[in-house]
């Protein structure tokens, strides 16, 4: 679970000296919000997303429409652009659950991923909640249940014991701490063998775990 | 998971595209409205007969139009920008190191004066601007990802010191040093044997996995297409009439040229027996004779209606990811199809000619070796042993009159030598060989005209065997008069005999070769082959060079003129689909060596040799489904000047190591020729191989065809 893995090869992205209007253009019609900006050899020069080419309200007031399309069309992606040296940016070879981390922290939406200076790719929030989705299964059809756990070790394996002991597959699984009730966890398993009813017989077997909810999720 | 359920911008989306190149007489339009996209990690194939706008098509998108070449309507998006309309040095920025292309003919991309290190750092130290020695890291790594052995010995070597295959593996690695989002590939493996090409196409599956790129693959082989591509877009006279998942248009080809195609090209296992190959009529029109408003294909096309004549079919979505242009795509059945009664060839029977005594020519270890000399001191004084190349070494055969014998083999195993040698252009060695009772171990200047005149060639490329400056007429007259087979005043007439027999009409009399395409110039070569009424015609390659479905009339022309003269042929190719439909007896050479011989049917069953086993497990199948075993050679044939001991082909073989010892034996002692049962007669089915023969029959099939998911080769290639 690499950002290798997770990120966007050969994103889109374009020269410094590239026109706004294109760029713009560019972005709505691919539906992309973040292009990373490089010079010759794909070195990471800066970062345009959908932000740094809005006009303030202020300045808009200012300008009548004609000063507006010509001061559009003058403007360069070098003079909008987040400067590389101000572009936080991650390596294929970092953990994804760290790229969220520092996206999270920085209140930012993408990462532009630099090896040795070169733009090898882009991880977005996008990206990181396609792979949270499949992550809890919601890719797959099946039983998602969620289980309150005691915080201590062992009750995990008594669900994935429970689960195998039936020959049951686990298709995916997920553990948080449970909101708003310290000293318990959340466990969600998919899975996809059993019935809903067997699902739950099952689950309910064990002793010192809640079962919050079993629905059915998927396409 | 690779998150491929998010929805990403495509690589490159072509448009509606027109070029046009201007010539002297008007704009000729090359290419017409053509639209596909290019996602990551997809291989979209182009495939199409030559001269149906595959290449124009990679060209334009690179802007290598040349002087004349002119986009002239639709749009080319690479990477969400705009390429058309705009100047040389704003595309070269659009473009930077992103989109990279790998022709052919490897050598041409090559430079043959810098070593392969130099070449391939140059791009990193251009592009990268990154030091030499890291460049030269760099470099090593990517052609380790090639799979390429011994990659920092290569580094230092220039390009004539490398096969074809690593060439081509080297120019794949110069193309990706860049990390390229769109890599087009034109024919990389045409001019590569079957082994060498699998291993590239193992090769470019596993780039597209590991790198994301989006590759467009241009070729004219449907085997390839099923192994290699995602998408397919066919290309007739300069249009896409079909396009779909490869699966799909393999399942069901929609547009009847589609059709046409597969109906060309022999499936392997299928024999002249048990089925028919059904070329396309007619000829690609010329750019000028395309009709504006009408289906392109109607004149060919034995579906055509009144509306396919008077309206050009739009490319229509007719089965979910899958469009043809073709307005009665929901009504064809493929399955109901009939040939046209003039296309239809009575599947001949098998000549039962079984017994020894049936034996038109008769090669008893004949030997021909190429006398080179060593560059030492010694030598040049005259002391010096010379060296030999060891072309055809100890090949014994007996070729049944009236059958088809295919030799198969990759490049360099001497199978053109062995046609030489029989044809009197190349003296044996050593050796004995006779055909009709003749010794033919003379050259063919000292031979009895009568010799010569049973003994005939059809050759790979019918340009450079024909007289530009003599008429068709002239050409085929020549050996009718040269050999009296019929007299003087009678040769006319029977030269319109031939033509008409090779399917010409009586007008290609006075035309000169230019004016022909290539299979009507094959079909003189074999109007000229037959003109001496020989016994014996050897072929070599005679449909290689030919678009498949002229290569479907070509075969079929052969089959049907064997049928009436009775002529024996031995039949040299090195496809073997081709060679399983068309033969016999199929005979298998490995540098110099017979390696099997047999009945066709025997040869592509078990027990194979391991060397047969490994090229029919490289054949590239038109049938995304077919299910074929993964077996890749290590290394390259050795050098015939110096070839290993005991058996040639112990250093590549994969089955070796199931001999006691490792295999001790193999590098010792000459492979003893096994019979299999019931078949010692010399026209039976051998083996040359240490293995018992039981042990060889153990071995499954090569090739089942399941309808099961689509086949992917995943074994590792070193």
């Amino acid at each position: 679970m690499f950002v290798r893995d997770y990120m966007t090869r050969h994103p889109i992205l374009v020269e410094p000296d590239a026109s706004i209007v294109e760029v713009q253009g560019m972005m709505s019609e691919n539906n992309i919000r973040h292009v990373p900006v490089v010079e010759s050899g794909k070195r990471l020069a800066g970062l345009v997303t959908r932000q740094n080419l809005r006009i303030s309200p202020m300045e808009l007031a200012s300008l009548n429409v004609w000063e507006i399309t010509r001061r559009l069309s003058s403007l360069r992606v070098r003079d909008v652009m987040v400067r590389a040296r101000d572009v936080i940016t991650t390596t294929p070879d970092t953990p994804i659950e760290e790229a969220a981390r520092v996206m999270v922290q920085r209140r930012i939406g993408c990462l532009p991923v630099v090896e040795d200076g070169i733009v090898m790719g882009i991880i977005t929030e996008i990206d990181l909640l396609a792979q949270l989705t499949a992550l809890l299964g919601a890719q797959v059809p099946g039983w998602r249940a969620t289980v309150r756990v005691p915080d201590r070790a062992g009750e995990f394996a008594k669900i994935t014991a429970a689960v195998a002991s039936r020959g049951w597959g686990i298709d995916a699984a997920g553990s948080l701490p449970a909101p708003r009730q310290p000293g318990y966890w959340d466990v969600v398993i998919k899975i996809s063998a059993a019935t809903r009813d067997e699902l739950i017989s099952v689950l309910q077997q064990i002793e010192g775990q809640e079962i919050l909810d079993v629905r059915a999720t998927g396409p | 998971m690779t998150g491929d359920s998010l929805p990403r911008p495509p690589i490159l989306r072509v448009h509606d595209l027109s070029i046009s190149y201007t010539t002297r007489r008007g704009p000729v339009e090359a290419v017409r409205e053509v639209s596909f996209e290019i996602n990551r990690a997809m291989t979209f194939g182009l495939v199409g007969e030559s001269g149906c706008g595959k290449s124009t098509i990679a060209f334009g998108i690179v802007d290598f139009l040349g002087p004349n070449g002119r986009i002239t309507d639709g749009s080319i998006k690479f990477q969400g920008r705009e390429m058309v309309g705009r100047s040389q040095d704003e595309l070269r920025k659009l473009r930077g190191d992103q989109v990279a292309v790998v022709y052919q003919d490897p050598m041409q991309a090559l430079n043959p004066s810098l070593s392969i290190g130099d070449q391939l750092a140059e791009v990193l130290i251009v592009h990268r601007g990154i030091s030499r020695a890291e460049a030269w890291r760099k470099s090593i790594a990517m052609l380790e990802r090639v799979y390429m052995a011994d990659a920092a010995q290569v580094m230092r070597r220039y390009p004539h010191q490398l096969s074809g295959g690593q060439q081509q593996r080297v120019v794949i690695a110069m193309a990706l040093l860049n990390d390229p989002a769109l890599l087009i590939m034109d024919e990389p493996t045409t001019a590569l044997d079957v082994t060498v090409e699998a291993a590239v196409l193992d090769l470019i599956e596993d780039l597209k996995r590991d790198f994301d790129t989006g590759i467009l693959y241009i070729t004219h082989n449907l085997g390839v297409v099923a192994r290699v591509c995602d998408e397919v877009g066919v290309m007739y006279a300069g249009e896409l009439v079909e396009r779909g998942s490869v699966e799909s248009i393999f399942a069901r080809p929609l547009h009847p040229y589609t059709q046409g195609l597969m109906r060309c090209v022999p499936r392997l296992g299928t024999t002249k027996q048990s089925s028919q190959l059904f070329p396309i009529r007619g000829r690609v029109p010329a750019p000028p004779d395309r009709p504006r408003s009408a289906c392109i294909f109607a004149p060919r096309c034995d579906h055509a209606t009144e509306v396919c004549h008077n309206e050009r079919p739009p490319l229509r979505v007719i089965l979910p990811g899958h469009s043809a242009r073709c307005v009665h795509a929901e009504t064809i059945d493929p399955a109901a199809w009939r040939p046209h009664p003039a296309d239809q060839v009575a599947p001949p029977s098998r000549p039962a000619a079984e017994s020894a005594d049936a034996i038109i020519l008769e090669l008893d270890g004949l030997k021909t070796f190429y006398a080179q000399e060593s560059r030492s001191l010694t030598s040049l004084i005259g002391l010096g042993g010379k060296r030999y190349v060891k072309a055809v070494d100890d090949v014994s055969l007996h070729v049944p009159t009236g059958c088809t014998v295919g030799i198969v083999g990759e490049s360099g195993c001497g199978k053109s030598t062995l046609a030489k040698t029989i044809v009197g252009l190349e003296s044996p060695t050593a050796g004995r060989a006779q055909f009709l009772g003749f010794d033919i171990t003379v050259p063919v200047s000292r031979r009895d005209l009568r010799l010569i005149q049973e003994l005939q060639m059809v050759f790979q490329n019918p340009d450079s065997t024909m007289n530009p400056a003599y008429t068709v007429g002239h050409q085929i007259a020549r050996p009718l008069q040269r050999f009296r087979t019929v007299p003087p005043d009678q040769v006319y007439d029977e030269v319109i005999r031939l033509l008409r027999a090779v399917r010409l009409d009586p007008s290609y009399y006075d035309r000169l070769p230019r004016q022909l395409s290539g299979g009507e110039k094959q079909r003189v070569g074999i109007a000229r082959a037959f003109a001496s009424r020989p016994d014996l015609v050897l072929c070599d390659e005679p449909v290689s060079a030919l678009d498949v479905s002229v290569q479907a009339a070509v075969l079929n022309l052969l089959l049907d003129i064997q049928q009436q003269y009775g002529t024996t042929m031995l039949f040299i190719a090195h496809d073997l689909s081709v060679v399983r439909f068309f033969s016999d007896y199929v005979a298998v050479m490995y540098l110099g060596h017979i390696v099997e011989f047999g009945p066709a049917e025997a040869i592509y069953a078990p027990p194979y040799h391991p060397y047969t086993e490994a090229l029919l497990s490289a054949v590239p199948i038109p049938d995304p489904q077919a299910e074929q075993k993964c077996i890749r050679l290590e290394g390259t044939v050795p050098s015939a000047l110096n070839p290993p001991p005991g058996c040639t082909f112990h250093t590549r073989c994969p089955r070796r190591r199931s001999l006691p010892d490792g295999g001790a034996v193999c590098a010792r002692e000459t492979p003893p020729w096994r019979y299999t049962a019931g078949s010692a007669s010399p026209v039976g089915h051998r083996i040359a191989c240490h293995i018992p023969l039981e042990i060889l029959s153990q071995v499954e099939p090569v090739i089942t065809t399941s309808r099961g998911e689509k086949r992917r080769c995943s074994c590792a290639t070193t």
